[in-house]
């Protein structure tokens, strides 16, 4: 059982969280523990994920309490609490008005309830109460050691963005190019864009406006522009400066802000640099479903939503962005999928969540290398490392891209017995 | 072919910025003029813009510090190029507190206008560079006379118009009732804007608005000052006209020639713009 209480100014920032995590996804998940309140969100092309953790420090008055089942296992139960954005987004609205007027914010939850109570005492006596179902759903984590990217910069959000101003917003992609001496900031240059018609920006920033300035390699990373710009709206909002990690084209990159009552990690996906981005992340996703469906349907827990048509209408913006080829790894696809095909089997739910417990999600253990299914571009992936913790999540997977090619060979995969029926 | 501009003085920038958004929310492509003294803004009346034409018209010495164009050849010294209105006024409004703008014609795999853009920055003494590149389109010879200066037709009424903005306001009100708009006018100061349906009818009246003198030679002394000109156009037209003038101007003027075609002119201080709305056929 969760019950927090906030300040009006505490609301403010905890609704700027909230719309910043809105642009990734049209879901959030509520994850309290003893750490702090976490909130989650991942879109529905796995190509982004944004995670806050407020402190317990940061509210006026943190309490989570487990309730723990009686189970073979003894485990410590998540909340499991993932809301739509539509019913939270609306409530944190107004956030200048409600820092002006809200006194005090009270949330509670109560698992057997599937509710979110948020109470907002405002001046002049008034009470205001939204009462938000949730589902079930164990969240994702990725675990992503940002600490290990060749490059880090961190910046006051403020000149990124005034950078991101020269941006149009009918571009979706944005390329951050750096070399030791300089960084720039450009259009992205997709061949497969009209060229004859769109504006390619650049500029230029010096390594002297950075509060923290590394490059170990000269490299350019294309990402995603919306998820950014709401990065830096809220980091703008809790005036701390933005870290940004990243590596080679392909690995995902980490937009990081560390407070010292919160931190916020935003991971987005990267495009690759190679020539042939044939592949959609559609037949990725496609890929996924295939692979994951199975147990859905055939575990039938209470956990498996009829959300799974908010799915088609959400984001599916070809993401041609987030295919990777990156020889030198085995195809992350199969990180995500055998593991969890591994766990599944065995029929677990009870896996303790791993935080950051990378053993959990081996990197060259897959025994399915070879079922993943022929065509090239379902091998590329965009690079997230998910912390799977049950298959539970596997709603999330399901995605109905109803329409897409099918791998010519995936049917085979699917009959040779490497995902059995549970 | 060869053209460089560079801007220095934030006041030109700045009405600079306000033209090209104006034109911007006049015709989504036109075409770029630029010769050794002007630079012209046209849309020419093809049946792809409905009829209407645009003709706008600037003095180079006016807004640029630096201006250097080589056109086509020694007796074609004109440069003609398609753009996107929009991509010109999106980048030149990122130039903002800029303390120099240069403009150039590039040839970057394709033809482009390169705008580059010197800003302050808000927290140290220096500066930063932002280009932008926008795709053009170079028009051939050939074509170029269909982007002449319209000639301004013998007008039966001219007549100043009203505050735009109040004009715009019952355009709107009245583009939801119908899309048949009158305008007709007299040489008495007087501006109807009347639209008919079965249901109502609507009419504002604009009144002592004063006429300019009229310039053709058969002028008629015998013409009523008080019988109206009347045009019958399409009010979305009109409306389009009036979103693009966020300024008041400092001079307009309405041409009618009855039943052909309304002609407007318009001065926003230095730059004259010319806008022809053809009559329903």
């Amino acid at each position: 059982m969760l019950k927090c209480v906030m300040s009006g100014s505490q609301v403010k920032v905890f609704g700027k969280a909230i719309q910043a995590l809105s642009r990734i996804s049209d879901e959030l998940w509520l994850d309290p523990s003893e750490k702090g309140l976490a909130l989650r969100s991942v879109n529905s092309c796995r190509s982004a994920y944004g995670y806050v953790l407020f402190s317990p420090v940061f509210f006026q008055h943190y309490q989570w309490s487990t309730s723990v089942k009686m189970n073979d296992t003894d485990m410590m139960l998540n909340l499991n609490c993932r809301l739509g954005m539509k019913s939270i987004l609306p409530i944190f609205r107004c956030l200048n008005s409600l820092e002006k007027n809200v006194e005090k914010c009270k949330i509670f939850t109560r698992s057997d309830k599937c509710k979110v109570v948020i109470q907002f005492f405002c001046r002049h006596g008034i009470k205001k109460i939204h009462n938000v179902c949730f589902q079930e759903s164990q969240p994702l984590q990725v675990i992503f050691q940002k600490n290990m990217c060749a490059n880090t910069l961190v910046i006051k959000p403020r000149v990124l963005t005034e950078a991101l101003v020269l941006f149009t917003s009918s571009q979706e992609e944005v390329t951050l190019a750096v070399t030791p001496l300089k960084v720039c900031i450009k259009s992205s240059n997709e061949e497969s864009m009209d060229l004859t018609n769109s504006v390619y920006s650049e500029m230029f920033v010096g390594p002297d406006e950075f509060d923290f300035f590394q490059v170990g390699i000269d490299t350019e990373i294309t990402f995603c522009f919306k998820e950014l710009k709401g990065v830096l709206t809220f980091s703008e909002a809790i005036r701390a400066p933005i870290a940004i990690h990243f590596d080679f084209p392909g690995k995902p990159m980490a937009l990081s802000i560390d407070d010292m009552l919160l931190e916020a990690n935003f991971i987005l996906a990267t495009l690759a640099d190679e020539p042939s981005r044939a592949s959609s992340l559609q037949t990725l996703c496609l890929s996924q479903k295939q692979k994951r469906s199975e147990p859905i349907h055939s575990k039938a827990g209470k956990n498996v939503t009829s959300k799974v048509p908010e799915y088609i209408s959400r984001k599916v913006e070809p993401k041609r962005l987030y295919s990777n080829e990156t020889p030198t790894n085995i195809s992350t696809l199969e990180n995500c999928g055998s593991p969890l095909m591994k766990r599944v089997n065995k029929g677990i739910t009870e896996v303790p969540k791993s935080n950051g417990d990378i053993s959990e999600v081996p990197e060259s253990s897959v025994s399915d290398t070879e079922e993943v299914p022929g065509s090239p571009s379902l091998r590329k992936f965009s690079c997230m490392f998910f912390g799977a913790v049950s298959s539970d999540q596997q709603e999330p997977f399901s995605l109905p891209f109803q329409s897409l090619a099918t791998a010519s060979d995936s049917e085979e995969d699917m009959n040779n017995g490497s995902f059995s029926t549970f | 072919m060869k053209f460089r501009a560079k801007i220095v003085d934030t006041a030109c920038l700045n009405h600079f910025t306000r033209v090209s958004s104006m034109i911007a929310k006049l015709a989504k492509t036109c075409t770029l003029r630029i010769s050794p003294d002007k630079l012209n803004f046209v849309l020419s009346d093809k049946v792809a813009n409905g009829g209407v034409s645009m003709w706008c018209e600037l003095e180079q010495e006016d807004f640029f510090s630096e201006f250097q164009m080589e056109g086509v050849s020694a007796e074609n010294n004109e440069i003609y190029l398609e753009l996107t209105s929009e991509n010109l006024s999106r980048a030149l409004k990122t130039a903002q507190n800029a303390r120099t703008l240069k403009i150039k014609l590039t040839n970057k795999h394709f033809p482009c206008l390169t705008v580059s853009i010197e800003l302050q920055l808000s927290v140290s003494s220096s500066s930063r560079v932002v280009t932008h590149d926008i795709p053009v389109k170079v028009i051939p010879r050939k074509l170029w006379k269909d982007l002449q200066e319209p000639t301004i037709p013998d007008a039966d009424v001219s007549i100043y118009l009203p505050v735009l903005k109040t004009m715009k306001s019952v355009v709107e009100k009245m583009k939801n009732i119908s899309n048949h708009l009158i305008i007709e006018a007299n040489l008495n100061g007087e501006l109807n804007l009347k639209i008919e349906t079965e249901l109502v009818c609507v009419t504002t009246h604009f009144k002592d608005l004063g006429n300019p003198p009229l310039a053709s030679k058969n002028a008629s002394q015998d013409r009523n000052s008080e019988q109206m000109a009347e045009v019958h156009i399409d009010i979305r037209k009109l409306l389009q006209f009036l979103a693009g003038q966020q300024v008041n101007p400092t001079k307009a003027t309405c041409n009618i020639v009855k039943d052909k075609i309304v002609h407007f002119d318009l001065l926003h201080e230095d730059v004259s713009l010319q806008y022809f709305i053809p009559a329903l056929s």
